[in-house]
């Protein structure tokens, strides 16, 4: 309905609403990271009063581009246009100055300080001070007209993630954003919220303001959007198409490529149970993981779905043992290893894959043939403990690098050199190696290219039919689709009944990840 | 018991003011989120400024200030490497106590174990004879400290510049995109942590000890980074873990003159265990989260993918 | 500030990079140490006579040197243990001191037979040092305590307890003065006949010797680098965090005891106030030079032991207090730290956007 009111409203097709120059021209951007090109000669071109969807895949440089336009990352060249003014970005209080305003997917507020204070330093760097008292006001006054209750004196850090966006939301607002760029804003938001949210992005568009909405949801895009930009491996390939003229179809493929319909990996023929998590209680992080239990049997791929920040990260410290539940159970054929040390889990053949490698399962400074050996430097294969041999390092990590088909790096090459492709493939070589019963998974694929997508997941399929048991944990539902049978719901630190056969589908994993348990 | 007590309250100030103001200093500079281990050597140059300046005829309050500038002079040289040159804080502090003490004892050298007036007591100035004996033995600097205490403490939580100092402490890429200079703010606070920690020196050799020998700061500046650890980087916590261990070392030197037979290295050795423990158990109570700025120590970089 | 250059992060910086910054640093340090000496009124040919010919080309400057680097190499070495496992041992004075103190409690109380006393006196020495740091680490792993603090607190308590014991009952009755009785010639390490050099450097250099084989050739060494670089991925990866750990930190403050024991017995021959002074910058500043390279500590000691010498001739001839040494160091610290600016981060010009 509303979209269709404004498509009344401009004549699809043409750039120019009302004679105004665009709201947000960026022409020819180049972006370099130490070598990496990101952006090379991207565009993207905004127009007044409308809601324009920027879609790509991880890494196609959508945040790169608008961070660029907020006067973060400097280009290498290019040229920004604010408003039909060629106006220098040097810095992010140039782009204030100019009316442009960011969410940003990691939001941009002081934990620490109340959300009048966020707000009242916002408004005091962009020249216009005020006390804290006023800024509660001015926030109060703002988010009763955008229809939701922020309250200004609650600590950020205290309040729910979509509190957090809307503070963000008035923040930029009462900076006196003509041009507004959100960053994956939904990732974080329930169904209902979501909805709250994009229809009030509708209000501002209608109400003159221009917003730019960063995403991979399709749907959302097509329901809620007017044009429409797409981007790949740092390249706009699709320019400010109106949406009335653009296809769902058209936009998957040119964002995600070609989408084959895989057959399911899984048969469902399984052997004995490996892995029992009982009654799991972990209160370490931000979410609190409450009763869950599971069950995998030899040669299952289960899967674990919902959206990211809802236990995943804290269910994998803790099968890690890095963390200590509060409460529960982790049994490992018939091996408590609930208290175990890393160690221990490894030695029964428990191998993690976390979401981020760098984190906590390889060392970016450490050589590849160091990364590979870390897990088995008591096995006695390099040498006794008062002399490593660095030779058999090096000869195992050749041969592991090429049967895993990692390229790009020697054993000697650092591994934080590597792409996020080749450097999960040397996890996974470390990982799938002799003795592994059960394999953790989380976001194995993220970030990847679509080459490296399919060889990791064929390599977990692999495993999983020689006979290990493998838990997913995954927020991309195809993923979990094409690879699990059976798939449970973590919402909320909360895992649902595991689904199976005709319950399984988008549908109703999409109800279980947003509905309130 | 009183006389004792009184005894005592008269010269705490002498212990406390020095470590209440060069940890002041580290706070401010610590909120912003610079760490800085600095101190030592921000006292050395100051105390030996301002005797320098003493014995070469200046008014004592112009050799303190005259302290203060030297203390403001070499916090600039870490500034420069850890906030310009993003050189780590705690080697490039390290290195500045090294040349501070270094400085200082080249410098220094011909004017060590020279006694002079230093800063008149205030019984001794025309408008503070009448003054009872507990204040009459103090100094102008020590009215002077109590109102930086404060006015740093308004500044920091009540102020604009504060909330902004604090913010880029805490998150630096928020204060960014809000368009606050990260680098400016920055050295800004060095500096401020530079001039208290020289006023902290030339009030050790001008106004207390009346000389200056070189290792007179003995410690202190590394106490001073304690307190502001135990103090869980707040002006009151500050004042409280100063009054403690400059209460403690107060308290040996009484119980000496006393002619008590303790001995006197061991004696002197307390407060330091004290600080230690106190340290010790402040870190016990506050596991998790300590009160420190967030982003204390790291180098924040614009251009860094985030 | 400064926006109109950007920085930008490498990845990795090519190694002729990193070794014209690291240089380039090492000279603009010791350059601007030089200006400010010869502002002092010291002419350059004696800076050159003092610091380069004198120190390392002359038989016996060449033997104060190396003297002098003996005790640098330990306490260098010591530091580079602890940093390689990122532990900020800071208060390595304090652990020096309390092996100077051990082996003088040994040398005292005439602990053992004579023909074993040295070593015991050496043992004495590493264990009250590793022990010393062992509070530190054992707070910091109990209770988070911050080691930079405790180490630097331990230190000067050390440093009252020696003078407790100097001044109490240590003093030397023949003298009066605060130091301990001198040491019996059984209770010293023996010259070896080239000016004061002393058995310490076969210490030193078999220190040096087992450094080298911890680090580079025993597992402990590859354990140690996965828990400087990443602490999370070596728990996660079931590494033994705690035992490396403890070897890291126990031996250095193992060495620092030594140290303190060889200066004792091999220069000072007694314990005296003098022993620590001037150590604390020292060793961080070795194993930063060194990257923590054990046999890089042995050159840059040497390169220390030949300034702490030029330094002593300056304080007799000019009379420029040897804390002009530790200015040095100061400023080569700072100027090698600034100067890695350049190969740790691409500076480009902001093009015009």
């Amino acid at each position: 309905m509303m979209s269709k009111i404004k498509t009344l409203l401009k004549s699809p097709g043409s750039h120019k609403a009302g004679g105004r120059p665009p709201a947000l021209l960026l022409q020819g951007i180049d972006k370099t990271f130490d070598g990496k090109k990101v952006l090379s000669c991207a565009g993207f071109r905004l127009e007044w009063g409308e809601v324009h969807a920027l879609v790509g895949e991880n890494g196609a440089g959508k945040s790169t581009i608008m961070n660029v336009a907020t006067g973060v990352y400097a280009p290498d060249c290019g040229k920004v246009i604010v408003d039909g003014r060629d106006v220098p970005l040097r810095n992010p209080a140039d782009a204030i100055v100019a009316g442009i305003g960011m969410v940003h997917q990691h939001f941009r507020l002081v934990g620490r300080f109340t959300v009048a204070e966020n707000v009242a330093l916002a408004l005091g760097g962009a020249g216009r001070r005020c006390s804290i008292g006023e800024a509660a006001h001015l926030i109060e006054e703002k988010s009763g007209e955008l229809g939701f209750s922020l309250d200004p004196n609650a600590r950020v850090e205290r309040i729910s993630v979509a509190e957090q966006q809307r503070a963000e939301i008035v923040k930029v607002l009462l900076l006196g954003a003509g041009i507004m760029i959100l960053d994956e804003p939904t990732a974080v938001l329930t169904q209902g919220e979501t909805r709250g949210l994009l229809s009030l992005l509708q209000r501002l568009a209608l109400a003159g303001h221009a917003v730019v909405l960063i995403t991979h949801k399709l749907q959302e895009v097509a329901d809620h959007c007017d044009q429409i930009t797409v981007m790949t491996q740092g390249r706009t390939v699709l320019d400010a198409a109106p949406m009335a003229v653009t296809t769902i179809a058209q936009v998957t493929q040119l964002a995600f490529g070609e989408v084959k319909e895989k057959p399911p990996v899984q048969m469902g023929h399984f052997g004995d149970e490996l892995l029992r998590i009982e009654d799991l209680e972990v209160g370490d992080g931000a979410v609190t993981l409450e009763g869950l239990t599971l069950s995998l049997r030899a040669g299952e791929i289960f899967g674990i779905a919902g959206v990211g920040g809802n236990g995943q990260s804290e269910l994998v410290a803790c099968l890690n043992g890095l963390i200590r539940p509060l409460d529960g159970r982790i049994v490992l054929t018939g091996l408590d290893l609930t208290n175990a040390s890393p160690a221990q889990r490894r030695k029964a053949g428990l191998r993690i894959i976390p979401a981020d490698r760098f984190d906590s399962a390889m060392a970016g400074d450490l050589t590849l043939s160091e990364n590979l050996t870390l897990t088995s430097l008591d096995s006695g294969r390099f040498g006794p403990w008062w002399r490593m041999s660095r030779k058999a390092m090096i000869r195992d990590a050749e041969k592991s690098l090429k049967d895993f088909n990692v390229l790009g790096g020697t054993p000697e090459t650092k591994a934080s050199l590597l792409s996020g492709g080749n450097a999960q493939k040397v996890l996974l070589a470390r990982e799938l190696s002799a003795g592994t019963r059960v394999v953790v998974a989380h976001s194995p694929v993220r970030g990847l290219d679509v080459r490296s997508v399919n060889a990791v997941l064929d390599l977990l399929a692999e495993s999983a039919k020689e006979g290990a048991a493998c838990l997913l944990i995954s927020e991309d539902l195809d993923e979990i689709l094409h690879m699990c049978s059976s798939v449970a719901v973590l919402n909320r630190g909360r895992l649902s009944a595991p689904l199976s056969g005709a319950d399984l589908n988008p549908t109703r994993l999409g109800e279980l990840m947003v509905g309130h348990v | 018991m009183i006389d004792l007590v009184l005894a005592w309250l008269t010269v705490l100030p002498s212990f406390t003011l020095p470590l209440l103001l060069a940890s002041l200093g580290l706070m401010i500079s610590e909120r912003a989120g610079v760490l800085n281990l600095c101190p030592e050597g921000l006292m050395a140059v100051g105390a030996m400024t301002g005797a320098l300046l003493v014995l070469a005829g200046y008014d004592p309050m112009l050799a303190v200030l005259g302290g203060v500038l030297a203390g403001t002079a070499l916090s600039l040289v870490f500034g420069v490497a850890a906030v310009v040159f993003r050189a780590d804080h705690t080697l490039a502090g390290l290195a500045t106590v090294a040349l501070g003490l270094g400085i200082t004892g080249v410098v220094g050298r011909s004017s060590m174990q020279k006694p002079f007036d230093g800063l008149a007591r205030l019984s001794d100035t025309a408008w503070g004879a009448g003054l009872p004996r507990l204040l009459g033995q103090q100094n102008v600097l020590l009215p002077v400290t109590l109102l930086l205490l404060l006015l740093v403490w308004i500044w920091l939580f009540r102020s604009h510049s504060g909330l902004r100092l604090r913010a880029v402490g805490e998150d630096p890429a928020a204060a960014d995109v809000v368009g606050i200079d990260i680098q400016l703010t920055q050295l800004g606070a060095v500096l401020a942590s530079g001039a208290l920690a020289g006023l902290a020196g030339a009030y050790l050799s001008v106004a207390s000890a009346h000389v200056w020998v070189e290792g007179m700061i003995a410690g202190r500046g590394w106490v001073a980074v304690a307190i502001v650890i135990f103090a869980g980087w707040r002006p009151g916590g500050v004042l409280l873990g100063a009054a403690l261990f400059g209460g403690a070392e107060a308290a040996m030197l009484r119980l000496q003159t006393l002619g008590l037979d303790f001995p006197i290295y061991l004696g002197a050795m307390l407060p330091y265990v004290l600080t230690l423990v106190v340290f010790c158990i402040a870190c016990i109570r506050r596991s998790g989260d300590n009160g420190a700025p967030s982003a204390l120590g790291r180098t924040y970089l614009r251009q860094d993918k985030h | 500030m400064f926006e109109s250059t950007l920085l930008i992060r490498r990845q990795s910086a090519p190694g002729w990079l990193s070794g014209l910054c690291y240089f380039g640093g090492l000279a603009s340090g010791l350059g601007l140490s030089a200006l400010l000496l010869m502002f002092m009124g010291v002419s350059s040919t004696d800076l050159y006579q003092e610091f380069v010919v004198q120190t390392f080309m002359t038989l016996q400057g060449l033997d104060q040197t190396v003297t002098a680097a003996i005790p640098l190499i330990l306490v260098g070495l010591g530091t580079s243990l602890s940093m390689r496992v990122k532990f900020w041992n800071i208060g390595i004075e304090g652990q020096l001191w309390c092996g100077a103190m051990a082996a003088t409690w040994v040398s005292v109380n005439d602990v053992g037979p004579e023909p074993v006393r040295l070593w015991l006196m050496m043992f004495a020495a590493m264990a009250a040092g590793g022990a010393w740091i062992a509070i530190a680490l054992a707070m910091k792993l109990a209770w988070s305590v911050t080691e930079v603090i405790s180490t630097l607190l331990l230190g000067s308590i050390a440093f009252f307890w020696v003078q407790h014991m100097l001044f109490g009952a240590w003093r030397d009755t023949v003298t009066g003065f605060p130091t301990s009785p001198s040491f019996d010639s059984a209770e010293r390490l023996d010259l070896l006949g080239w000016g004061q050099v002393h058995e310490g450097l076969w210490i030193a250099l078999t220190a040096v010797a087992v450094c080298t084989w911890l680090t580079d050739v025993s597992r402990f060494g590859l354990q140690a680098k996965a828990v400087g670089a990443n602490l999370r991925t070596a728990r996660a990866t079931g590494l033994p965090v705690l035992g490396t750990v403890a070897v890291f930190v126990l031996g250095s403050g193992a060495l620092c005891g030594l140290a303190g024991g060889v200066i004792a017995a091999g220069t000072e021959y007694r314990l005296s106030q003098s022993i620590g002074a001037g150590y604390i910058f020292s060793g961080i500043v070795i194993a930063f030079l060194a990257r923590a390279n054990p046999l890089g500590v042995f050159a840059v000691a040497v390169a220390l032991g030949g300034i702490t010498t030029a330094g002593g001739v300056l304080k007799v001839f000019y009379g420029i207090s040897e804390a002009a040494v530790l200015m040095v160091q100061g400023l080569v610290l700072l100027s090698v730290l600034a100067a890695q600016l350049f190969s740790e981060y691409r500076l480009t010009n902001r093009r015009p956007v």
